[in-house]
């Protein structure tokens, strides 16, 4: 059931291969922008596949040389986000209670593209400086963000793969709401590494062209890399500053698929079981669902699943509301997707515009919904859910709406 | 509303059921050893606490067992413990059960190893079947996957702390009713590179650094669930969750901050949280790894808590078995025992126990407990 205390959303920020700020971002979502290019972080040419949404200028001209040389390119883009979301946000903790501010983040490769680079140097026998694994755990940019910003409050990192940064918002909802913070820092920041793009294409799961969500001619994911923040607030903690709320946190549904490590349960059964209880948790019922921003992957087994899913969950209502992957635009962001794709859901209410599934060209009648094809379209959305089914059977589903 | 502990599990060097670790631990014996000449390499580091010997036979059969990394074989032992502890039927309402485990090095045996085929072969080489288990939340997810369990599941990496921080979810996901019970604890698995990466950064104590901690390995879980279920099972809980308190400190991840005002700051959330002053803590968990500077602010602060007078006794748990997020969980574990022990070391006359537990990690992270007995 729904909480006592409300959580509002009051600032975001956003650093993707389409936008590095969340009106560059959005714009493009709307325009069917698609950021999946040649990878050049790194040399793919060994891989199956050479592309990937990757992030083109980080804008983080604001940290100084020696910050951006301690720090990762993850600590980086987390910070750059997180620097949008409370300009935006309008909080200063130096004139506010800093212990009652919180930072909850979701985990990703953190330092792991220059832990890579090490252990090579290790593997040939060479030294390599010690300094370049520090930032290897990934509660470094959880730790970044309270630093840069003076936070005193609760602090977590969630690392549960592609459902990270959503079950993030979980907790720091789950927090506010049971009173531990006033204001939580969430969302999460993932990057290319060697590891997640040789570990997706190891199991054949991403697609050398671009993803095509949903269509039947899909084959796997396009991985891409994004930071995405958002500033949770109590509600009357918001309003007793005047802080203007852009939307809110309805609530989230967290469960086990207990089915397969990467397999998701074909039945749909299980990803139903996570939007029903985020739906429960939300005090909403599925005829008031405007839109789902999917998770979307574009293997030929989430699409199918998660179609399945929300007609579990959804019953009739599945075929009446706009479901849209901007995967197909952005990539798989891996740790961060949740955060990034909250946002873009969260801008959907405000907007009334649903961005499209771009390179959707074959229906599948497996994947038989309205997957807002190519076009995004204009459509009053007052309750929207974004889904996260991540490996390991780590659902979550997140409720965004808008603030009455 | 408090959740209670019905049931505990560990899977440790100094015990492979949380009865054996709890019995040894209290009589004062410690798994922690040195490297040998191999195993030390060019590590400045002297000793560890690594699980010598274990096989995760006869509960996970050989072929089966192959599938999962070593933390979650750790995990699946330590929560299977808990809820045969507990007497619990997962199957009556399995989306009423879930888990929350903390962790620092799950996954990186198959991280480490996907790794090196790729770098020293190919990235075609790579051997699939690892990626899956080079995230950390491989551990919680194979154990949702082995016990059926459909409720929340999450793992936290938030360094040392992350057994409270998981324990903090869990108490969370009962009240908010996303579940009626959780297991939640933490595992870490003893890595040769991941001790070479934080030998270079002066983590490890050693040869050339008093201060500094010493890893260790293993996996521990409690179940906690709401009391009215427990009653209603007609299980005698073995402790309660009274409080839980937390602070952050502004810093560097891999700075420990010694800083005195958040650890009384998450001492004092916990003892609020508790309706409990300093006086009733009876028993002592302290967070001391052997980082001098934070083990001794530690005292200060628990010190200046309770007047000058005598400390509580306390129980060295990462003496006996290394610092690593998976110590939170096994100080949580040995709380319980003891708070449930007829033998443990409180007043007689104490109604009812307290232990109060101290996790705190590098990047300014603090977290407390106060568990109590149950009447």
């Amino acid at each position: 059931m729904p909480s006592a205390r409300r959580v509002v959303i009051t600032g975001l920020g956003a650093v993707t291969s389409i936008g590095t700020t969340v009106s560059e971002f959005w714009r493009n979502l709307l325009d069917g922008v698609c950021g999946i290019r040649p990878l050049s972080l790194f040399d793919a040419s060994a891989y199956r596949t050479q592309t990937a949404a990757e992030v083109r200028d980080i804008p983080d001209g604001f940290l100084s040389a020696a910050d951006k040389r301690r720090m990762s390119r993850a600590d980086r883009m987390g910070l750059a986000a997180a620097r949008e979301a409370f300009a935006q946000a309008g909080l200063d903790a130096s004139r506010a209670d800093p212990t009652r501010i919180g930072v909850i983040l979701g985990g990703g490769t953190s330092g792991l593209l220059d832990s890579e680079e090490v252990y090579e140097k290790w593997l040939h026998g060479r030294r390599a400086r010690p300094s370049r694994v520090l930032n290897h755990l990934p509660d470094a940019i959880t730790d970044r963000v309270a630093q840069r910003f003076g936070l005193e409050g609760i602090k977590s990192t969630i690392t549960t793969a592609c459902s990270s940064a959503a079950n993030a918002m979980g907790y720091a909802y789950d927090a506010i709401a049971g009173n531990l913070a006033d204001a939580v820092v969430t969302g999460g920041s993932d990057v290319l590494a060697r590891l997640t793009y040789g570990g997706f294409n190891s199991l054949r799961s991403v697609d050398p062209d671009p993803c095509r969500p949903f269509d039947r001619e899909r084959r796997g994911l396009s991985i891409g890399e994004a930071a995405g923040i958002l500033v949770f607030e109590e509600e009357e903690y918001a309003r007793r500053r005047g802080a203007h709320v852009l939307g809110e946190f309805l609530g989230y549904g967290v469960t086990s698929d207990a089915f397969h490590m990467t397999a998701p349960d074909p039945s749909g059964a299980a990803g139903g079981r996570t939007i029903r209880a985020a739906l429960e948790n939300a005090g909403a019922d599925p005829g008031e669902v405007d839109y789902v921003n999917a998770h979307g992957t574009a293997t030929p087994q989430n699409d199918s699943a998660e179609t399945a899913a929300l007609k579990s969950a959804l019953g009739e209502r599945a075929r009446e509301i706009p479901v849209s992957s901007i995967k197909s635009m952005i990539g798989h962001c891996l740790c961060a997707s949740g955060a990034i794709e909250a946002i873009a859901t969260l801008m959907t209410v405000r907007d009334g515009r649903v961005p499209p599934t771009i390179h959707y060209e074959n229906p599948d009648p497996a994947c038989d919904l309205d997957y807002v094809p190519n076009e995004a379209r204009e459509r009053p959305v007052r309750v929207a859910l974004s889904n996260s089914f991540a490996f390991g059977g780590n659902s979550s589903v997140v409720v965004i709406g808008r603030y009455e | 509303m408090n959740p209670v502990i019905t049931g505990t599990g560990a899977v440790s060097p100094l015990g492979r059921t949380s009865n054996e670790f709890y019995r040894r631990l209290l009589a004062g014996e410690s798994s922690i050893r040195p490297f040998t000449p191999e195993e030390r390499g060019s590590l400045q580091a002297t000793h560890v606490a690594r699980y010598d010997g274990f096989i995760p036979q006869p509960e996970i059969p050989a072929m089966k067992a192959r599938r999962f990394d070593r933390g979650s074989q750790f995990a699946i032992l330590a929560c299977s413990q808990a809820i045969a502890e507990a007497g619990y039927d997962v199957a009556k309402s399995p989306e009423s059960v879930g888990i929350a485990l903390g962790t620092g090095s799950a996954g990186a045996g198959a991280l480490t190893e996907f790794l090196r085929v790729l770098i020293l072969e190919s990235p075609e080489a790579a051997p699939p079947f690892h990626f899956p288990n080079t995230v950390a939340n491989a551990p919680a997810s194979q154990v949702s996957i082995e016990l059926k369990l459909f409720g929340p599941n999450v793992t936290i990496t938030q360094k040392d702390p992350s057994g409270l921080n998981a324990v903090l979810f869990s108490a969370l996901a009962i009240s908010s009713g996303r579940a009626r019970a959780m297991l939640a604890g933490a595992v870490d698995e003893w890595n040769a590179v991941y001790a070479m990466g934080f030998d270079q950064v002066g983590a490890l104590r050693g040869a050339r650094r008093a201060s500094g901690i010493i890893q260790g390995e293993g996996g521990f879980a409690v179940l906690l669930e709401c009391e009215a279920d427990a009653r209603a099972r007609n299980v005698r809980p073995l402790a309660r969750l009274a409080g839980i308190g937390t602070a952050g400190v502004p810093g560097e991840p891999y700075r420990f901050a010694p800083d005195r005002r958040a650890i009384a700051r998450a001492i004092r959330g916990a003892l609020a949280a508790a309706s409990a002053e300093p006086r009733d803590i009876h028993l002592w968990f302290p967070s001391a790894n052997g980082v001098i500077e934070m083990d001794e602010a530690e005292a200060a602060v628990i010190r200046e808590l309770f007047g000058g007078g005598a400390l509580p006794p306390s129980i060295a748990v990462k003496a006996a078995i290394g610092e690593m997020a998976a110590a939170g969980g096994a100080q949580i574990v040995a709380a319980c025992r003891a708070l449930a022990d007829p033998g443990a070391p409180f007043p007689r006359d104490a109604a009812p126990r307290r232990a109060l537990v101290n996790s705190f990690g590098a990047g300014g992270n603090f977290f407390s407990a106060v568990f109590e007995s149950v009447a």
